[in-house]
């Protein structure tokens, strides 16, 4: 036994200290305090502040081997046979053994304590010992276990400050007491010793008082910790299954695999099962077999795995998962992964109905605008149909004409095949930009999406008098975006440009359309009316149903920021120094790989260009 | 064949302007096309015109502007508007200010002809 011994003069203390237990005890022999029979060296206020915390911390895992327990020093004035001390060890042993059986089988601390209490009694006459455990505050015993005590005597003391407690009985003489601390040093209990004797006190070895109070330490702080593990096995497996989340390891080269409970439920799979590879296959959805395998092969290589990916259920409803694992090696090299996998199902079916909303909302918006549009897209159609019907008629003349006019005749049937597509690729224009499915993310040229607006606006300029001036910048990087939506949103800004300057009658009605390169890398682009300006309150512009229009719902400017940020890009509004208001939204560049995807760039024909450069 | 009768268009659509010449050509008229207000006012074929067929909406002046300023300058002549825009209030308007007729894109030839014969009476 390697505990640090301190005599302290002055108090004529013994103060034995090891790792786990600090023992305070009046030295054998001298006598108790007298008096009122309080306990005082038990409050934690009055055990002696220790010098310092000894290195030598063999004690316990002495202790804990069991055998050591025999090695019991004996205070060189205490006279005992060695067949006591012998029974002492066995019965501490045997304590032990009670302290280190597996969990199922293991008695309740009370029991161990208990035990331990009876023990000390038989091993040291007239000495009576008690453990009092307490509560979470520190301040008070919640449980005191003195099976030598009177009964009644431990319930008495329960519910005590430790600061202040009174004895159970005059018949006993508190001697001494030693607080245990946990590993973290707390005080969570005391092992307090008492004489029952005539006269005073017998001496005692302080060695025995300190290993029993070691014992005591041990069982709590072992009961303690378990408890913690249990309760934190009991969190994690509560917080697993509120995040539906699991946890799993894996060894790729065994196909050993650990597979927590919530991912059983999440699998839908009996946990009495032993997991195994071929068993997660079975539930991974036959569209995402590849991708999965493509996980399962780069887990021979080592490196981390992600990878979201769906399940199919007995029922044939669908899940989707998220997975991420990282590889370890052991010590003899092989491969092990520890990975979570998380049921995101809700999150993704969320994420879909917002973006579903979220493109009812444009489509909406944009229908509001074909109302406004109307009239022009009338113009529009009705232009080419003019050409289409007066056409046929010239032709149908020449034909009957004496002799007739073939090659007149040829050139106007001519004229109606082109005016027919013409006609067909304005409806085709605005089916793309009414449709109600949008695009998928494609690489963008701004100024030419832009462009196609423009057309499609200018004949309702034209009728409300709008002088429309175009500059866009040569050579502007590509966006990645959704075309349809973004010219949804030049087409809400030019709009409501419009719109601004419609009682417009002391100044033309100049609208500005500009593309530039963004400071940042990316593109820009403005719509600058001499209209009516921003309310007072622009930032409410932004909000659905905010309107100053007699029609039209108010979610123009809403929907069109949303895209643009969905764009990772930003809407705003300014006010002109002059009269009106400027609105711009910038985005980034598409990314390189975007870029690359549409290949080398090719000077943009249009097929309609020829026909539409007129309008 | 009717000689001489000169029916002029100002229309800045081109399948407008390519297609109804040859349609009047094929009823008998001469034709001469104008992009615009502008250029057909700087032509030498305004005292020539017995019947304009014009476009309402225009790049720089519109066909009704054509209108006043054809006034201002003493010019009578005949006109037959053509829109692609229907709205019958600008239609009644326009006739209420001396327009022969007003035709809504596409039209038909029979339309057309009545309008003609409306604007150019001498014709039969």
């Amino acid at each position: 036994m390697n505990a640090t011994n301190v005599y302290r003069a002055d108090a004529s203390e013994f103060v034995a200290h090891s790792r786990r237990t600090s023992l305070v005890c009046t030295e054998a022999g001298t006598t108790a305090p007298e008096g009122p029979n309080k306990l005082e060296p038990c409050a934690p206020s009055a055990v002696p502040v220790l010098p310092e915390t000894p290195r030598n911390a063999a004690a316990v895992p002495e202790v804990m081997g069991g055998s050591s327990a025999t090695k019991l020093v004996f205070n060189p004035g205490w006279e005992r046979e060695d067949s006591v001390a012998m029974s002492v060890g066995l019965g501490i042993a045997q304590i032990v053994e009670m302290i280190r059986e597996p969990l199922q089988q293991r008695r309740p601390l009370p029991a161990v304590l208990d035990a331990l209490c009876r023990l000390f009694d038989a091993s040291v006459e007239g000495y009576f010992s008690t453990v009092l455990l307490v509560d979470r505050t520190r301040a008070r015993v919640r449980r005191a276990l003195g099976p030598g005590l009177h009964s009644g005597c431990n319930e008495l003391i329960e519910g005590q400050l430790v600061s202040c407690m009174e004895a159970p009985t005059r018949n006993f003489k508190p001697l001494g007491s030693s607080p245990i601390f946990s590993l973290t040093g707390e005080l969570v209990g005391i092992f307090a010793i008492y004489w029952r004797g005539a006269g005073s006190p017998k001496p005692c070895a302080p060695a025995l008082l300190q290993q029993f109070s070691i014992m005591v330490g041990i069982a709590i702080e072992r009961a303690r910790t378990e408890e913690a593990l249990k309760r934190s096995e009991a969190q994690l497996a509560r917080a697993q299954q509120l995040s539906s989340l699991g946890s799993f390891s894996w060894r790729p080269a065994t196909d050993e695999i650990m597979w927590s409970e919530e991912l059983y439920r999440i699998f839908e799979l009996d946990p009495a099962v032993p997991m195994t590879l071929d068993l997660i296959r079975a539930r991974v959805h036959p569209e995402d077999n590849a991708r999965f395998r493509e996980v399962t092969d780069r887990a021979q290589t080592g490196s981390d795995l992600e990878c979201e990916h769906r399940l199919r259920m007995s029922n044939q409803s669908v899940k989707y998962v998220r997975l991420v694992a990282h590889g370890t090696r052991d010590e003899e090299g092989q491969l092990e992964y520890i990975g979570a996998i998380q049921d995101v199902t809700p999150r993704r079916l969320s994420d879909e109905a917002l973006d579903k909303a979220r493109a009812e909302l444009a489509h909406v918006a944009r229908v509001s605008s074909l109302g406004a549009l109307t009239a022009s897209i009338a113009h529009e159609v009705n232009q080419p149909l003019s050409g289409i019907v007066t056409n046929a008629s010239a032709c149908l003349r020449m034909l009957a004409a004496d002799p007739p006019d073939l090659e007149g005749a040829r050139e106007t049937a001519r004229r109606t095949i082109r005016d027919g597509q013409r006609a067909s690729n304005v409806i085709a224009r605005l089916r793309a930009l009414f449709r109600k499915k949008s695009a998928p993310i494609e690489s963008v040229d701004l100024n030419e999406a832009t462009e196609e607006v423009i057309t499609l606006l200018s004949s309702e300029f034209q009728r409300t008098g709008v002088i429309l001036g175009v500059e866009l910048a040569e050579g502007l990087p590509s966006v990645a975006g959704d075309r349809v939506q973004l010219q949804q949103v030049v087409l809400n800004l030019l709009l409501n440009a419009s719109e601004a300057m419609r009682d417009i009658d002391d100044r033309p009605k100049r609208l500005a359309i500009k593309t530039e390169r963004d400071v940042e890398d990316g593109v820009r682009l403005r719509v600058r009316d001499v209209g009516a300006g921003l309310p007072e309150d622009s930032k409410r512009l932004f909000q659905a149903f905010y309107t100053t229009k007699s029609y039209g719902m108010g979610i123009g400017l809403s929907v069109s920021r949303s895209i643009i940020e969905n764009h990772h890009g930003r809407l705003w509004a300014e006010p002109n120094s002059g009269p009106g208001a400027t609105f711009s939204f910038c985005i980034p560049r598409a990314p390189e790989s975007e870029r690359r995807a549409k290949g080398p760039s090719i000077p943009a024909v249009r097929p309609t260009e020829h026909v539409m450069s007129n309008l | 064949m009717l000689i001489g009768l000169l029916v002029t268009v100002v229309d800045d659509d081109q399948s407008v302007r390519e297609s109804l010449p040859d349609l009047l050509r094929q009823l008998g008229y001469d034709v001469q096309a104008f992009f615009s207000a502008e250029e057909f006012l700087n032509s030498p074929w305004v005292g020539e015109t017995r019947c304009l067929i014009l476009d309402i909406a225009l790049p720089g002046m519109s066909g009704p502007e054509l209108q006043r300023e054809l006034a201002r300058r003493g010019h009578r002549i005949p006109i037959v508007f053509i829109t692609a825009m229907e709205d019958d209030t600008i239609r009644h308007r326009l006739l209420a200010q001396g327009a022969v007729d007003c035709l809504f894109k596409p039209f038909i030839e029979a339309d057309l002809i009545k309008a003609l014969d409306a604007a150019i009476p001498t014709r039969h």
